[in-house]
């Protein structure tokens, strides 16, 4: 493809005559306005990237953990095998591929011609882009072209007729005829986008088929010109259409400051649109936290008011988080909000601040506090209800292909509504209750273990003796009624594999997990504490809970609280036992089942195999629905979800879900492991009418039944 | 402008209680300890006045051990100004009317526009304190609002009142007034733990009868026109579960009645 390049003609003689033909038609003073054009390309460029870094430099301050190599490592890895992409949309994936490297080549390619013209040559008189290597590069070029202008063909088929739903930019949290409902604009823009860089890629081929006609009659030109393929071809076909050399020569002038200008403009646009995201994806995958869902961040004692108020209260990196996002819409399509119709899309709430952010923060001076409020329901604010509505699932944060934490940004929101008390009246009152007693149920403390009295054997009390074990059984097993069923089924199965534990009794509190998403931090202190003070009683060698929401908080948050502990959830420790032989299959079941992945116990901490393994032990056929593991769907009882009652009427998740199940033929058994789950699936199992087809069990029921 | 709101530590139970030595409470082991109920509208409706008004003054004060401290921080963090804690042993065994007395002590001492008072408390549910109070100051009262219209600085306060049969009555009074507030009147925020936890810093004024100018004979059971005698758990009635198809459930419930008549079976 022909390259532009800032620089003087080289000359053309001997060894150096097989090269590229740069500025031979031009005048000095065409070439000085074209460098004019392409420093002032470069001078727009560069002032766009000081607007977008004074932007994300008046967010928050924040320090990455971490070496900046190995984050740089993962970031290079993640770019360059684009793993993230392939993720649920391989084609998209396979696309985006073939742009990302011939856009990368043809950089590359481009950089090398300034290197020696701009660079070497007048500074140190090195050339090296003729003979061989420039043959090389015009056939490397000619690929790299065919590869850009192949994948954007696959974008315009996949916007234009494929249509696929994740790329409808209507927004479930507006309605038709809210200014910012579907955004047109940003169609429009895809498709510039798109439009742009087919048409510089295409006269870039044009361009070359043109200079090598016009240079037929130089042999270093003609006989070489199937070094580039794609130009050598359009070059036939133009000579059989009767285009001369001086045709050539005409064409080839016109088309170069056509793609020239096109390509400046270009580069001038990038940190204006959504081409920016080359270096905002790269930024924030750069500033990934691993457990950006799993930890949430703490509230420093120095803050006036926790969490989010103004979009100055993000901190930079959740501000080069808005911009990184891409509008792919795979966390649009994963969000099971927005898949029961709550007015919730992860993308939305990104680009929502995204435009807030544009419209406050990219000008000379900040406007006042009040008009930085992102809360609200005006254009780019983020209304109450969106928050409310996430299950922080991390589904969205867990396929985003560029790192975008949506978690920890709507759970800071949320931290600010709290304050305020702008919540559902039965969450205010769980949370009274909570602090109250301790647990969700409102139950007093000395009741937690009542559970253990119709045991036939006595549970330790960890806090009075030695035990090799701790079980933190967590609030839903601990007090209702169904799961309390399970929780003795459990403490069986321990005892029985004679392993030595105990549990906390009235010491253990609710872990917190819930309480931290909902945005309820000094409550989350407060039991977190509790619950690492009477940890502190207790002398054990490793927890076991049956608990995936207490397994997150206790393996992930409370080391941030000085907490540290080895913790291991029930599935893993079971598989254990069994691989010790403590438990033994001896009913080996012949059920067709199929498994739900927990959000806490899968996305949130890779805990995907250990509870298939034992299903299988234990002889079960395992169907997979077509959601599992990293992309296994919510039950809808997550973020606090639980606490605050679902829309009559509405769809919810679990329904949603177990009509996924129920498509499986011959379905015996939906298999969870987790006390919320057991709750919500059992529910949804009625309300979808399902009852009857197949039934909702713990997996420990299961292992009871085969042990 | 200020508005004065009395508000009380309330106890609730553990399933399993045991009674205090003495039979005449429950043993403070098995108290789960909150504000009261009525006391959180009534608070409410105060700082929302404040809040309207932009210039006011609500103080909260509280009759009871420093295990109330919980209930004032919780008030200063959903916004009162001030807390007052008035306490000596000499006050335990009070009955309303004893603690209407320090009350009205106490807003002699401040002098509010406004006494706000809950209808009852959720433990002992005697519903006089407030009016008493207003007794003793000799200041207008009245009971159960459900409605206030009253802007800072006014010599009146209008509200309404639910009555039986569906009927509202709609008062106006002279302030300072004591008006003890119904539940429902207003939404009570949520007072976060964080700021529960600010409030700490903000001071609670201690204050002992003698400092109000009361005598040991004005509080305690030696002020109270009551006494506790006894707490006692009423024997439970009996109930019984019929099985059995229909015609098995009426034989038994017809020789129930039989025995219940002293008829022979």
């Amino acid at each position: 493809m022909e390259q532009l390049v800032l620089g003087a003609p080289p000359t053309v003689n001997g060894n150096d005559a097989v090269t590229r033909i740069l500025f031979e038609q031009f005048s000095a003073f065409e070439v000085r306005l074209f460098y004019a054009i392409g420093y002032a390309a470069i001078a727009v460029f560069l002032y766009g990237i000081y607007v977008q870094i004074r932007k994300y430099r008046r967010g928050a301050a924040l320090v990455l953990e971490g070496g900046l190599w190995s984050r740089f490592g993962d970031m290079v890895s993640e770019v360059l095998s684009h793993r993230r992409l392939d993720r649920r949309d391989p084609a998209a994936g396979g696309a985006h591929r073939l742009i990302f490297y011939g856009f990368v080549l043809l950089f590359i390619g481009t950089s090398t011609i300034t290197l020696q013209v701009d660079i070497l040559q007048p500074l140190f008189g090195v050339r090296f882009w003729h003979g061989e290597f420039y043959l090389w590069f015009s056939l490397v070029l000619d690929v790299a072209g065919v590869m850009l202008i192949g994948g954007l063909l696959y974008m315009m088929v996949r916007r234009g007729w494929l249509k696929p739903p994740k790329l409808d930019y209507a927004r479930p949290d507006r309605s038709p005829g809210d200014p910012d409902f579907d955004r047109p604009q940003y169609r429009r823009e895809d498709w510039a986008f798109l439009w742009i860089l087919v048409v510089i890629g295409c006269t870039g081929y044009l361009l070359e088929a043109a200079r090598l006609v016009w240079l037929e009659a130089r042999p270093e030109v003609w006989e070489t010109r199937w070094w580039s393929p794609v130009g050598a071809l359009l070059a036939e076909g133009l000579t059989e259409a009767g285009l001369t050399a001086h045709g050539g020569g005409e064409l080839r002038l016109g088309l170069w400051w056509f793609h020239g200008l096109l390509a400046l403009a270009f580069i001038a646009l990038i940190p204006f649109t959504k081409v920016k995201h080359v270096f905002t994806s790269m930024g924030s995958l750069l500033a990934r936290d691993p457990l950006a869902a799993q930890r949430l961040p703490r509230i420093p004692e120095s803050l006036e008011t926790p969490g989010v108020t103004k979009i100055t209260d993000f901190n930079w990196k959740q501000l080069l988080n808005l911009d990184a996002c891409t509008k792919c819409g795979r966390c649009h399509e994963a969000c099971p909000a927005r898949a029961v119709g709550a007015p919730l899309s992860p993308r939305d709430v990104i680009l929502s601040l995204r435009e807030f952010a544009k419209s406050t923060l990219e000008y000379g001076t900040l406007p006042s506090a009040a008009e930085l409020d992102v809360h609200g329901k005006s254009p780019g604010q983020v209304a109450q209800e969106t928050l409310w509505s996430c299950r922080t699932c991390m589904a969205c944060v867990e396929i985003c292909p560029v790192a975008v934490e949506h978690v920890p940004i709507i759970v800071q929101l949320r931290r600010k509504l709290v304050e305020e008390g702008a919540m559902d009246p039965l969450l205010t009152k769980t949370l009274q209750t909570i602090h109250k007693t301790g647990n969700s149920f409102g139950e007093s403390k000395r009741k937690r273990a009542a559970w253990t009295k119709a045991l036939p054997f006595a549970v330790k009390d960890a806090r009075k003796e030695p035990v090799d074990v701790l079980w933190f059984v967590g609030d839903y097993a601990s007090f209702d009624p169904r799961n309390q069923r399970v929780t003795q089924i459990f403490a069986t199965l321990l005892h029985e594999a004679g392993v030595d534990f105990g549990i906390l009794f009235e010491g253990e509190s609710n872990a917190g997990n819930d309480v931290r998403r909902v945005g309820e931090e000094g409550l989350y202190e407060l039991l977190a504490g509790a619950n690492i003070a009477a940890l502190a009683t207790a002398s054990f060698n490793r927890i076991v809970t049956t608990d995936p929401h207490s397994y997150n908080t206790i393996r992930n948050e409370y080391p941030d609280f000085g907490g540290k502990y080895p913790i291991v959830h029930y599935t893993s420790f079971v598989a254990e036992l069994f691989a010790a032989g403590r438990l033994k299959v001896t009913a080996p079941l012949s059920y067709r089942a199929t498994f739900h992945d927990p959000c806490h116990l899968g996305r949130y901490n890779k805990g995907y195999e250990a509870p298939r393994d034992v299903l299988k032990l234990l002889g079960c056929e395992l169907v997979e629905m077509g959601r599992n593991r990293a992309n296994s769907f919510c039950c809808g009882a997550g973020g606090g979800r639980i606490w605050i009652p679902d829309p009559v009427g509405a769809e919810k998740p679990a329904q949603n879900r177990i009509k996924e199940a129920a498509a499986i033929a011959d379905l015996d058994v939906y298999v969870v492991s987790c006390p919320k789950d057991l709750t919500m699936f059992e529910d949804a199992l009625k309300t979808t009418g399902n009852e009857g087809k197949f039934v909702v069990k713990e997996l420990i029921e299961l292992i009871r039944e085969a042990t | 402008m200020k508005i004065m709101v009395a508000v009380k530590q309330v106890v609730s139970l553990d399933e399993d209680f045991e009674l205090r030595a003495d039979g005449r409470d429950v043993d403070p082991d098995f108290f789960v300890r909150d504000l009261n109920e009525w006391d959180d509208f009534s608070l409410e409706e105060a700082v929302k006045i404040k809040e309207a008004a932009g210039a006011a003054e609500v103080v909260a004060v509280c009759i009871g051990s420093d295990e109330a401290d919980d209930v004032l921080r919780k008030c200063l963090a959903k916004g009162a100004d001030r807390a007052i804690r008035v306490w000596d042993d000499a006050i335990e065994g009070s009955d309303p009317i004893a603690i209407a007395r320090i009350l009205a002590a106490v807003a002699k001492r401040e002098s509010p526009d406004l006494l706000f008072a809950g209808v009852q408390s959720s433990d002992q549910a005697f519903a006089a304190t407030g009016i008493a109070t207003g007794a003793f100051l000799d200041w207008p009262h009245a009971a159960v609002l459900t409605q206030l219209n009253y802007t800072p600085g006014a010599t009146r306060a209008v509200f309404r009142r639910e009555l039986e049969g569906g009927l509202l009555h709609e008062v106006e009074i002279h302030c300072p007034a004591v008006l003890t507030i119904q539940l429902g009147i207003n939404t009570p925020r949520y007072a976060s733990l964080r700021s529960i936890k600010q409030a700490a810093a903000k001071p609670i004024e201690v204050l002992a009868p003698g400092d109000l100018g009361l005598s040991d004979a004005e509080i305690g059971e030696a002020g109270s026109a009551s006494r506790v005698r006894r707490m006692f758990v009423p024997d439970k009635a009996q109930a019984q579960l019929l099985e059995g198809d229909a015609a098995a459930q009426a034989d038994k419930l017809a020789a129930i009645i039989r025995d219940f008549k002293g008829e022979a079976a």
